[in-house]
């Protein structure tokens, strides 16, 4: 008889959910006692908060109102004030959002957002560029922009890094100065980081355990722990999150409880792409029966920051940030096709990897060159992958048709790997 | 004029064989630049002839096993040419920062391209936004940089003056072809959108000396053309970012009593919108034209003027009746921007209608529907 796999769902994760809401209840309070509140798309949003302000983080907001599935209620908003099916479901949450606001379009409670006094958009993907057109030419809203460029050689990475210091100094800052009516504060900043820097030592730790064989949690549990150590960066309860979860994936190693019942995965899984946020739980039921767990992937915040880089007391606390983003560990770099192979080879080995899906967006194509990537990693590496394409958050993109026969060829695959 | 025109056509056509005989005679490098602000003068002044890459007009085969069909027309033509050895005769391709679409295509062709060309170029241009000096700076160093490689490629320096001899060609032949766009506003119905298309095309293709010269001997004979018929809604087109339309939709909009009096596409006058500065440091005039804030550019993070702005001057000036907005299908950049520019007209009370452009056409019947209804809608209205 073949087994019955179940997913063995972890106790700490439970206590995300109040803190997350408590995180978006505070913004959406945030007008009504006096304080400012800025929109970012891009990883800019730690400036706003060292300076006080209520701040959203555009994938982070993504993350939550796909994870409560009001998404397609805001994107049917953004689409009745003109967006177009084929934009960037991350944009049209927003524009969606401004939309309704401004036009008195009933959307869930929990879910919305204050309008922001700016809107930071850190051009990483152009098209966060478009966020910030958007906001500013259709509702006026002042906007900054920093240029984030993705290097396409590791070389070029020195010069890139200098810019995007240079444009947080020169633009960002000022902004922030002249919005809030006071200078930049770096001791807040320092402080951010320096309680960014220990719950990420101790996420560093939890990872550990997805290397174990079988893993004692998956990706999608840290999918569901991200938002401590992302969007609530500088938040002290992230800390005793991460400790909490510490203790619990060590008591499971100790006793060998694994991530899946009854007895661990048959096939680790490499998850290359967006987390698809509003379908977490039809991907994870589609998966954990055959025996397949999501352990890693390529998804920029996964492994954002690196915490032994962090430097709180850095004499450039400006520079130590933006260096987290390109040295080092080079996670810009990885984000380009010829840095993704370097680290898909990196994960493959260290989380011993049976096969790829490479989760590409209908919307986004920001996972430049994903069947080339299927491709080579097969060539190279030995690794069978698999397309699917859907969406983040837009249900009308997902065909669980699809994702079915694709799913299944897939685990063939591995399966006939695995055997030889 | 009958044999400038269908040469024209003929290169706008078929650029492959055109630009492959081209370089077998002349014996030079010919680089391929990705559409829509790479300076092809510091190409030309190196010795080489730019072209600016193209759509072709087969449906995509083998390069779907590379790029997805939700990307737009251009990105999976190219590298479906690329692949099947359509592009053989280039030495060079560029491509720079400007959409994730176009993005990828640096590493697809260093994987894939077939035969792979001598040289592979990426430009981190950065977007305008509220112009700061550091955006400046990097631009220049990226100029800089591809000035130097162009240099190594054809093993011949660019001088401050050889520079400048390529702006001052190039600002000639924009020069021309916005006498052409003057010649069309102030006549109508004397040229048709595919004609213009095709003229406009065949400069991304040809040196711009020769072009320049087929225009001088074109332009006199087209003023002396007649008239088609008058009393047509006067319609401006927009967008069609990167690439050519199908010329059978720029008739059909003609078909159904419309005239095109302008436009605002890449392959029509964005391309020769702006000259750069012959005077001072011909760089520092390169990155002050990419800065120009007209025409708005959907692609370079363009936050201070609205392209609907852009389009309501370019309807008064033209004293248009409406405004068709060609949207290339899975564009990003017109996407988003799409909405801005509805309201901005709606404001204004200039009809305005959207076709997306589809790379495959199967049938326009659904655009033919659309653009009637247009037409009733501002005939309504006039
Ligand atoms: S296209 Fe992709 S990377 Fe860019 S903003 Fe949208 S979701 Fe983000
Ligand atoms: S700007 Fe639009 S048309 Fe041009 S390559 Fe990008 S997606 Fe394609």
């Amino acid at each position: 008889m073949a087994k019955e796999y179940r997913q063995n769902r972890l106790e700490t994760t439970r206590n995300m959910g109040p803190l997350v809401d408590k995180h978006w209840a505070d913004l959406r309070a945030a007008k009504e006692k006096g304080q400012k509140v800025a929109w970012s798309a891009g990883p800019a949003f730690l400036l706003p908060y060292a300076m006080g302000m209520k701040c959203h983080f555009m994938a982070g907001y993504a993350a939550y109102c796909g994870g409560r599935k009001a998404a397609d209620q805001v994107i049917e908003a953004a689409e009745s004030g003109g967006d177009l099916i084929d934009t960037c479901s991350y944009h049209k949450l927003h524009t969606g959002m401004f939309y309704a606001v401004k036009e008195g379009i009933p959307i869930r409670e929990d879910v919305i957002l204050p309008i922001p006094d700016l809107m930071i958009s850190a051009r990483l993907c152009p098209e966060q560029s478009h966020y910030g057109e958007s906001l500013a030419q259709r509702f006026n809203v002042r906007v900054a922009g920093i240029d984030f460029p993705i290097p396409r050689k590791k070389e070029d990475t020195p010069k890139i890094e200098k810019f995007v210091v240079k444009q947080h100094k020169e633009v960002l800052i000022p902004l922030l100065e002249e919005i809030c009516g006071k200078p930049f504060d770096y001791d807040e900043m320092r402080r951010i980081l320096k309680v960014e820097k220990e719950a990420c030592l101790i996420r560093n730790e939890c990872w550990e355990f997805m290397k174990r064989k079988p893993a004692t949690w998956t990706l999608w549990d840290y999918g569901v722990s991200i938002a401590p150590i992302f969007y609530m960066m500088g938040n002290p309860a992230g800390i005793e999150y991460y400790k909490k979860l510490k203790a619990e994936l060590e008591e499971r190693a100790s006793k060998n409880i694994p991530a899946i019942l009854p007895d661990g995965e048959r096939f680790r899984i490499m998850w290359d792409g967006w987390l698809p946020w509003a379908f977490l739980g039809i991907f994870i039921r589609k998966l954990i029966p055959n025996g397949v767990i999501p352990i890693c992937g390529r998804y920029p915040w996964e492994f954002f920051p690196h915490p032994e880089m962090i430097d709180p007391d850095a004499d450039d606390i400006i520079e130590n940030w933006v260096h987290q983003w390109y040295g080092g560990q080079n996670i810009m770099w990885h984000d380009f096709p010829g840095g993704a192979l370097e680290l898909i080879e990196e994960l493959i080995e260290d989380y011993s990897i049976d096969g790829i899906i490479f989760f590409t967006s209908k919307t986004c194509r920001a996972w430049l060159a994903h069947p080339d990537l299927m491709h080579i990693a097969e060539r190279k590496f030995g690794i069978p992958g698999v397309l699917i394409d859907a969406d983040m958050v837009d249900s009308r993109m997902v065909s669980e048709a699809q994702i079915d026969s694709r799913l299944q060829a897939f685990i063939e695959r591995m399966d006939a790997m695995k055997r030889r | 004029m009958e044999e400038i025109l269908s040469k024209f056509f003929e290169i706008s056509k078929d650029p492959y064989t055109q630009v492959s005989k081209w370089k077998e005679k002349n014996e030079k490098k010919v680089v391929g630049v990705y559409p829509m602000w790479i300076p092809e003068e510091i190409v030309h002044a190196s010795g080489m002839l730019p072209v600016v890459l193209w759509r072709g007009d087969e449906p995509v085969t083998i390069g779907h096993a590379h790029v997805p069909p939700f990307n737009c027309g251009i990105t999976r033509s190219f590298t479906d040419d690329a692949l099947r050895e359509k592009l053989k005769f280039l030495d060079g391709m560029i491509f720079y920062r400007m959409c994730l679409q176009e993005i990828s295509l640096e590493f697809i062709m260093e994987h894939n391209a077939q035969p792979k060309p001598e040289y592979i170029g990426y430009f981190y241009f950065p977007a305008v936004f509220d112009r700061n000096p550091a955006l400046k700076e990097f631009l220049i160093d990226e100029l800089q940089d591809f000035k130097r490689d162009m240099e190594n490629l054809n093993g011949i320096e660019i001088t401050n003056e050889s520079l400048k001899k390529s702006i001052q060609i190039y600002n000639k032949n924009k020069e021309i072809l916005r006498n052409l766009y003057e010649l069309r506003r102030n006549s109508s119905g004397k040229i048709k959108a595919k004609e213009v298309q095709a003229i406009v095309h065949s400069s991304m293709l040809l040196p711009k000396e020769d072009h320049t010269r087929m225009m001088e001997e074109l332009l006199p004979q087209l003023e002396k053309r007649k008239a088609a018929t008058n009393g047509k809604i006067k319609v401006i087109l927009t967008g069609a970012l990167c690439q050519t339309v199908q010329g059978d939709l720029l008739d059909l909009i003609e078909d159904l009593g419309m005239e095109v009096v302008d436009d605002d596409m890449y392959v029509g006058s964005r391309y020769f919108a702006l000259d750069a500065n012959v005077n001072g440091d011909p760089i520092q005039a390169l990155a002050d034209r990419y800065m120009e804030d007209e025409p708005v550019c959907p692609t370079k993070g363009e936050w201070a003027k609205n392209w609907g702005e852009h389009l309501i001057d370019v309807v008064k000036q033209n004293k248009a009746d409406g405004v068709i907005s060609l949207l290339i299908k899975f564009c990003p950049p017109h996407l988003c921007w799409y909405p801005a520019v509805r309201e901005k007209l709606a404001e204004e009370g200039i009809p305005h209608t959207m076709i997306e452009v589809e790379h495959e056409v199967t049938s326009l019947d659904p655009v033919r529907t659309r653009l009637e209804a247009f037409t009733e809608m501002i005939k309504g209205g006039i």
